[in-house]
């Protein structure tokens, strides 16, 4: 029972999880935007959809970058 | 809903789901061709029948007992993760960091996996059965996601998304029939690239609306968060171009 646990649980973590760093970043912005929608102004609330927006390219852009330098020192 | 605005609508669901079925056809066409096909269609259906139950339990529980606004929050959240693992590998491998998805490749794999395990010929083969089970059931999961994600705007738009989905599954299904061979012609990357982008930015819209965001326009925003994605996405190619020596590429994996 426990290894059939195990494989839904692998599978499910593998559909949504590639890189590990990328999924807790993801995870990141979104609780920062839920903090400034939850906090903050009525203004800053309306606007914290494209805060989101920013911080995951950021993310996306750095995530890809690191992995770039990592197969860099991979192939020599 | 007129038949061409329901087919425009249901085009961004026929295309990402397209890839899904592809994938899952492939192995369930190696488990069928190499260990005959009653197990691998019996572990199919069980698998569209697992899938059937799992959708309409947990997502009718979803929307009945689950507050609007969390919904959105949740469906964002796994939108978001599901479509940035999509378009992370997509652009490594335009970058040549990771090798393309090459079809033809898996199928072989599974052939010969398949073949070196044998078994009697009275025998149920319980291993072509859960073989296929296993990916129908897994690429199954991912339709769903993205049949959701689609579809989440409302009724309409969720009619629209279960149709190409559908069509899609019998358009791929009826070819690959045809044809006994894996459906290697399908621009994979393309259009997981592109999917990992609408997935993207759908998640980005639903988890904003969640949290009591403000889009200009409301969905019709969403064309542009699309467009931040696909400039973000050329940006990290040009900047993977960049770091790597040609040739020395699809040799990096798992970065």
């Amino acid at each position: 029972m426990s290894s059939v646990l195990r494989a839904i649980w692998d599978n499910t973590y593998g559909l949504l999880v590639d890189d590990g760093q990328l999924a807790i970043g993801a995870i990141a912005a979104l609780a920062i935007t839920w903090l400034i929608a939850a906090s903050s102004s009525e203004a800053l609330r309306g606007n914290a959809g494209w805060v989101l927006l920013v911080l995951v390219l950021a993310l996306v852009v750095a995530n890809l970058y690191r992995a770039g330098h990592s197969a860099r020192r991979r192939t020599g | 809903m007129d038949l061409v605005t329901l087919a425009i609508a249901a085009t961004p669901s026929f295309i990402a789901s397209a890839v899904e079925f592809v994938e899952a056809t492939t192995i369930v066409l190696a488990v069928g061709i190499t260990r005959g096909w009653r197990a691998p269609l019996a572990g199919s259906a069980l698998a569209a029948l697992t899938l059937g139950v799992i959708v309409g339990t947990l997502g009718v529980a979803l929307v009945t007992v689950v507050p609007e606004h969390l919904l959105l929050g949740l469906v964002g959240t796994l939108l978001l993760l599901f479509g940035l693992r999509w378009l992370r590998k997509a652009v490594l491998r335009f970058a040549g960091i990771v090798a393309l998805h090459d079809e033809e490749e898996i199928y072989r794999k599974e052939v010969a996996e398949l073949r070196s395990q044998g078994r009697r010929k009275t025998e149920w083969d319980w291993v072509g059965m859960i073989v296929a089970y296993k990916a129908v059931l897994l690429e199954g999961i991912e339709v769903a996601f993205i049949v959701i994600a689609f579809g989440a705007k409302g009724l309409g738009a969720m009619n629209a998304a279960i149709v190409g989905a559908i069509a899609a599954g019998i358009i791929v299904i009826a070819l690959a029939a045809a044809l006994r061979h894996p459906l290697t012609a399908v621009p994979e990357n393309w259009m997981k690239f592109g999917v990992g982008a609408m997935l993207s930015s759908f998640g980005v819209f639903w988890f904003g609306e969640g949290v009591g965001a403000e889009w200009p326009g409301d969905a019709a925003s969403i064309p542009i968060i699309l467009g931040a994605f696909l400039v973000a996405s050329w940006i990290a190619v040009r900047l993977l171009n960049g770091l790597l020596p040609q040739g020395a590429r699809v040799e990096a994996r798992n970065v």
